[in-house]
């Protein structure tokens, strides 16, 4: 319905010719959000000990909490004291509590929660919504994935190839110098670059010019152009130096020093402050990494550690697009493949593993409540049991706040048509929308 | 495990004629999908285990592995009721209530429960065959598949406009058009034709000189003249690196592991060995049969000579390069490595993808996981050998190579010294290289031989090597069955019998894979659009006759890969413009009935080596060796191993995880699978390669000091000259003028003639024209 809605002669025709997509698309439904940001937290989070208050009830200790948990703003959200710099913005949350997945295998879950899909190369989110909306400028791709390693995470698989992301950074590696490839040049001043590529474009109107209807070469025209825009778009907007040292304070860009255990140094300072840059810019869809969550033999360390990292630089990006009246038409996501089981108190253990059964993501902006609640799981926290969401679920609801109708958004592929929600289709959580 | 619950017992009872979907065409395909995609892999994964006939204990009488079982029951009655899960045993074990707990361990997530009640709210639906009592067995119909059914050499289709065709392919390609109320658009141009020609065969432009002498020989004798080129082409050397390029890609060739899961990436110093025999096959015109048995069990063939016995033995590389996760913590490793070798059979040599029935059957496809370790039996009674693995034995054990005999000894360069280090992976310090067992240069090959005990091998359960299963006698796809008469020697690993098992003239798909993709790379799509998938969720081939007709033509005329281009590009249907009519473009926006030629991107090789070419910089020659010989280190430590060099593409260092940056830009794929179609993408990235990319402005440079030497300083002769050598076609005075101008303004602005030529020639190399074939 969405093929034909968008364009005249449905996408099939298309395949293949990336350009054609770059073009700004009409929702479909009244859109909420212009753009999203997901703050990729891999390895998967404690949920227990950050967002998922779980006090010990009765006389025999379980598993649950085990840090100290407040109420903070005026609604009165339950975060944990590892997070004091995102509670601040506890008005602005939206946590989902009763997250489940089907597996708790790190790279088949993290692909599922990125593609749908936990074992087949399949389109992303992002590019998903790059395919449905196209790009809101020229001078940018529609999809920038920072800090990250799997390809699948940004890869359009059958979509047409202008929706695949562009990475910048490898997690692990320096954030200070991740680029673009091959995104500048000093062999000549820019107007003499601009002439050079004035001259390449007559030749190629020219080549079209004999090759009529030839959709794909129309698209090296519109490339080569954006290509040329992002000479001088994106250097800038990496270029960190025209913030003020309290907005790099604020965010903590490049404040984090050392390793330490599972926690990897991803500047994530550094990726937020980058992300409100390029939502500024009009890029639809921006993924931010840092991991690892998965701290499995040494919980409260590594864990102490992750949170210290990300937390204040994730509340400097949402009081900063709060301030710049960009909040509302931004869809924040935080989450992870999965979450984990909660350490019992007191009884000298430290470890913890996988946990798919029950978890949480939280939403900012983009026209979600906040200060609100959806979902829960068990008093153990160790399973979903009610406002239960799964990540076809999940992707339903972002491309609604989009939106986009997400199971009609479909793709002809290999003789059928496709969608992020798969075979079985997503339902939107229409509660936490205000 | 199942214990008599009297209620339901009873309530099963009452509903016993509730009537369940059945199998094969009376289930509707949305309960055939669901069954397939929610079902059937609960069902492997948590419960055939103890309820199927292979079960090695079977759980309370009750198989699950049949439609029969399901409804038959155990000891507790029928596992489900049809249209009401409330009343199925099956939910209210899964749900663990009662006394019935499943699967005994831990209860399932919701969300599989709930699929099982949608399933049976669905009326159960469950195409699977066999009876209750069904031992393994094929669980298909032969003619599910296409891809399986014997190649027939059909019979030549009427056509209206019957004085169009030149020959077979014209005519399969004509009656479809027709067909559908299309017509070819016109021929091409010679110009075109030539080019097209030119990259097709050997993947590099014309010469001016070469288009003009073709132009006018084409004008005196029309085909003849088309011939002769072809047959030029076809002969030289530059074949070989073309096609032999494409074979490496299906191959999934790489000169080192590729990331092993920890970071780690040991190199493949022999590897270029292999791509330096398989571009002498092409170049040999080594028929297809031969080069597929010297690839699988070359080792196994008698030889005349040491040069012959190497070459055997080097052509085994191919299942020996594959990429591997870590051994560290890995039990299922040596099933790692047949997975790998299987599946580049699997999708490379037969277009079926055999991996998932590692772990299951396969769920489309009539592979049973029976079939899976039939096959892998053949390689687990084979020896595989990848050499050191950078040393480092926590990503794989050393194993031993192939000693050469007639290859010369080739020693390190003097002064060679290897600056990566070997480090203890624990604590990251530095350790001595260990001492090889092969003096420095020895030539050596990665490859295979046989096991010293060949063996049979038992299923490993759900691709666990340690959940080991039944034993099942070595063999080839059951579901193949038109090739009969061959057997495993039991006292081989069974390599050979595999290969003449896929070279069978009656083996169904290898000769149809062989011959799309040839087309494929002839016309941009193959006539199965998914070359390494034919199976049932690979895409139907458009015109099935035209590739039975190829096929049959292959196999009948030696399997010779030359002779079968030759054919194809001495078709009228190869030689159409690649422009049509509005209506035509309209009519078929994909062109998948041929009405005219598609319009190509060049791929990342040609791109690169087009430029070096006309920039005067290509070295011709085939390079010796590669950049990682002698280096038998961990990529990852080696920071940027690539070198510059001015020989073709193909002999670039393909590292994985560490591709040549000269062309990792234009799709270049990662080479950890066997590769049928590389994308052609459109994509910003290439514009700032075009751009900015310091080979792209090296050849920029070089191309505009070539025109200084030839036209000295008569600025629109240098125009002139750049657009002849970069389109090989006349240029127009439009654009003499506008190049002038271009470098008039530029020069002016920067102050430097030989920058203001370079950006012009810069742009001719970024054009549409030169980087899109017609």
């Amino acid at each position: 319905m969405l093929q034909a809605a968008t364009c005249g002669f449905g996408w099939t025709a298309f395949s293949g010719l990336a350009q054609a997509g770059l073009m700004a698309k009409p929702a479909d439904l009244k859109p909420r959000a212009k753009r999203v940001i997901f703050l990729f937290m891999s390895g998967g989070p404690a949920q227990l000990d950050t967002f998922d208050y779980k006090p010990q009830v009765g006389k025999k200790p379980h598993p649950g909490s085990v840090y100290k948990f407040a109420k903070h703003g005026d609604s009165g959200l339950m975060i944990s004291e590892l997070m004091p710099e995102t509670a601040r913005m506890a008005d602005k949350l939206c946590v989902i509590n009763g997250m489940h997945a089907d597996t708790g295998i790190h790279a088949q879950s993290a692909m599922q929660l990125h593609t749908g899909d936990r074992l087949r190369e399949r389109p992303s989110l992002g590019s998903w919504v790059s395919y449905g909306l196209g790009t809101e400028n020229a001078n940018l791709p529609g999809f920038i994935s920072l800090n990250t390693s799997r390809p699948t995470s940004y890869s359009s698989a059958f979509l047409p190839s202008i929706h695949r992301g562009t990475p910048i950074g490898v997690n692990g590696e320096n954030m200070s110098h991740a680029t673009i490839a091959d995104v500048t040049g000093d062999h000549l001043p820019v107007s003499a670059k601009r002439r050079q590529l004035d001259f390449l474009q007559t030749m190629n109107r020219r080549h079209l010019a004999d090759r009529p209807g030839d959709a794909e070469l129309d698209g090296v025209i519109k490339s080569m152009e954006l290509g040329f825009q992002m000479q001088a778009s994106a250097p800038g907007l990496l270029d960190l130096s025209d913030e003020s040292p309290a907005t790099l304070e604020r965010y903590r860009v490049g404040k984090q020093e050392k390793r330490i255990g599972t926690c990897r140094m991803s500047d994530f300072g550094r990726q937020c402050l980058l992300a409100r840059r390029f939502a500024e810019a009009g890029v639809r869809f921006i993924e931010l990494n840092h991991g690892s969550w998965d701290q499995h033999k040494n919980h409260r360390r590594d864990l102490e550690a992750n949170c210290q990292v990300t937390d204040a630089p994730v509340a400097a990006l949402l009081e900063d697009l709060d301030q710049r009246g960009m909040l509302e038409e931004t869809l924040v996501v935080w989450g992870g493949e999965f979450g984990r089981p909660g350490l019992t108190p007191d009884n000298g253990k430290n470890e913890t593993g996988h946990n798919a059964n029950g978890f949480t993501f939280w939403m900012a902006g983009g026209g979600v409540k906040g200060g609100h609640v959806h979902g829960k799981t068990d008093e153990k926290g160790g399973r979903a049991v009610q406002g239960k969401v799964h990540f076809r679920d999940l992707h339903a609801t972002i491309l609604h706040a989009m939106g986009l109708p997400a199971n009609d958004l479909t793709f002809h592929h290999a003789g059928r048509k496709h969608r992020l929600t798969g075979p079985e289709g997503g339902k939107v959580v229409k509660e936490i929308f205000a | 495990m199942f214990r008599i619950n009297p209620r339901i017992a009873a309530l099963s009872l009452v509903c016993l004629g509730a009537a369940v979907a059945q199998g094969g065409d009376a289930i509707a395909p949305g309960g055939r999908a669901f069954f397939e995609t929610k079902i059937r892999p609960t069902l492997v994964k948590q419960c055939y285990e103890c309820h199927s006939a292979k079960s090695e204990k079977l759980g309370g009488k009750l198989l699950l592995d049949s439609r029969a079982g399901v409804l038959k029951g155990g000891e507790s009655g029928p596992a489900l009721v049809a249209g009401h899960p409330e009343q199925s045993l099956i939910i209210q074990s899964l749900r663990w209530e009662h006394d019935l707990e499943m699967p005994p361990d831990e209860p399932l997530n919701e969300s599989v429960v709930a699929d099982f009640v949608r399933w049976i709210e669905m009326g159960a639906p469950d195409p699977r065959a066999g009876d209750a009592k069904a031992v393994a067995g094929k669980d298909y119909q032969p003619g599910d598949l296409w891809a399986l059914e014997p190649v027939k050499d059909p019979a030549l289709p009427q056509v209206a406009a019957s004085d169009w065709p030149r020959g077979p392919i014209d005519r399969f390609a004509l009656a479809q058009m027709e067909g559908l109320g299309m017509k070819p658009t016109k021929d091409a141009r010679p110009e075109s034709l030539i080019r097209r020609l030119s990259y097709d065969l050997i993947g590099l432009p014309p010469s001016l000189v070469e288009v003009e002498s073709f132009v006018a020989d084409f004008k005196k004798q029309g085909q003849g003249a088309v011939a002769r080129l072809v047959d030029d082409l076809l002969a030289s050397p530059h074949f070989g690196e073309r096609w032999g390029r494409h074979w490496l890609d299906v191959a999934r060739y790489g000169e080192s592991n590729g990331n092993d899961g920890l970071s780690r990436n040991p190199a493949f110093p022999h590897a270029w060995r292999y791509r330096d025999y398989v571009i002498s096959a092409f170049n040999e015109d080594l028929p297809y049969d031969r080069f597929l048995t010297e690839q699988i069990a070359g080792d196994l063939l008698p030889a005349d000579s040491d040069a012959q016995r190497d070459r055997y033995l080097i052509a085994t590389g191919f299942l020996a390069l594959g990429a591997k996760p870590a051994k560290a913590m890995n039990n299922n490793f040596a099933m790692d490595i047949v997975a790998d070798q299987l599946d580049v059979i699997g999708s490379g040599v037969m277009g079926l993808g055999v991996a998932c029935a590692r772990c299951h059957d396969h769920k489309f496809d009539p592979i049973p996981t029976r079939d899976y370790y039939a096959l892998a039996g053949i390689f687990t009674s084979t020896e595989t050998m990848y050499g050191v693995a950078g040393n480092e034995k926590l990503t794989a054990p050393p194993t031993d190579l192939h000693t050469l005999k007639a290859a010369p000894n080739v020693k390190p360069p003097a002064g060679f010294v290897e600056t990566v280090l070997v480090r203890e992976s624990a604590t990251g310090k530095l350790k001595p290289i260990p001492k090889s067992k092969w003096a420095p240069g020895a030539p050596v090959a990665m490859g295979v031989r046989d096991g010293k005990k060949p063996a049979d091998g038992k299923i490993n359960l759900k691709g666990d090597a340690k959940k080991l299963g039944e034993v099942v006698p070595r063999g080839f796809l059951s579901a193949c069955d038109s090739v009969t008469g061959i057997k495993v020697d039991p006292k081989q690993s069974g390599r050979l019998q595999l290969a003449q098992w896929l070279t069978s003239p009656d083996h169904p798909t290898a000769a149809r894979v062989m011959a799309n993709r040839v087309w494929l790379h002839l016309f941009g799509r193959g006539i199965v659009h998914t070359p390494n998938d034919f199976g049932v969720y690979g895409e139907r081939p458009t015109h099935p006759e035209l590739l039975d007709c190829l096929a049959a033509k292959f196999v009948a005329e030696g399997w010779s890969v030359k002779q079968l281009i030759r054919t194809i590009v001495l078709s009228r249907t190869y030689q159409l413009d690649s422009r049509a009519d509005g209506r035509t473009i309209d009519a078929d926006p994909e062109n998948l009935w041929l009405t005219r030629h598609s319009r190509r991107r060049l791929d990342a090789e040609s791109l690169r080596d087009s430029m070096l070419q006309v920039a005067g910089q290509l070295n011709p020659s085939a390079a010796r060796g590669s950049l990682i010989r002698h280096r038998p280190i961990l990529v990852n430590l080696g920071g940027n191993l690539h070198q510059p060099s001015n020989h073709r593409s193909v002999y670039l260092c393909y590292l994985r995880s560490s591709p040549p940056p000269e062309l990792a830009a234009f799709d270049l794929p990662d080479f950890q699978k066997s590769m049928g179609r590389r994308e052609s993408s459109v994509a910003s990235g290439h514009a700032l390669y075009l751009f900015n990319n310091p080979f792209v402005l090296k050849q920029a440079e070089r191309f505009a000091a070539s025109l200084f030497e030839e036209c000295g300083s008569d600025e629109s002769a240098r125009a002139s000259a750049a657009i002849r050598r970069a389109f090989h076609r006349e240029p127009r005075t439009d654009e003499v003028a506008r190049a002038v101008q271009l470098t008039k303004a530029t020069e002016a602005e920067v102050g430097c003639e030989k920058k203001a030529l370079a950006s012009l020639c810069q742009a001719l190399l970024a054009a549409s024209e030169f980087r899109y074939i017609d």
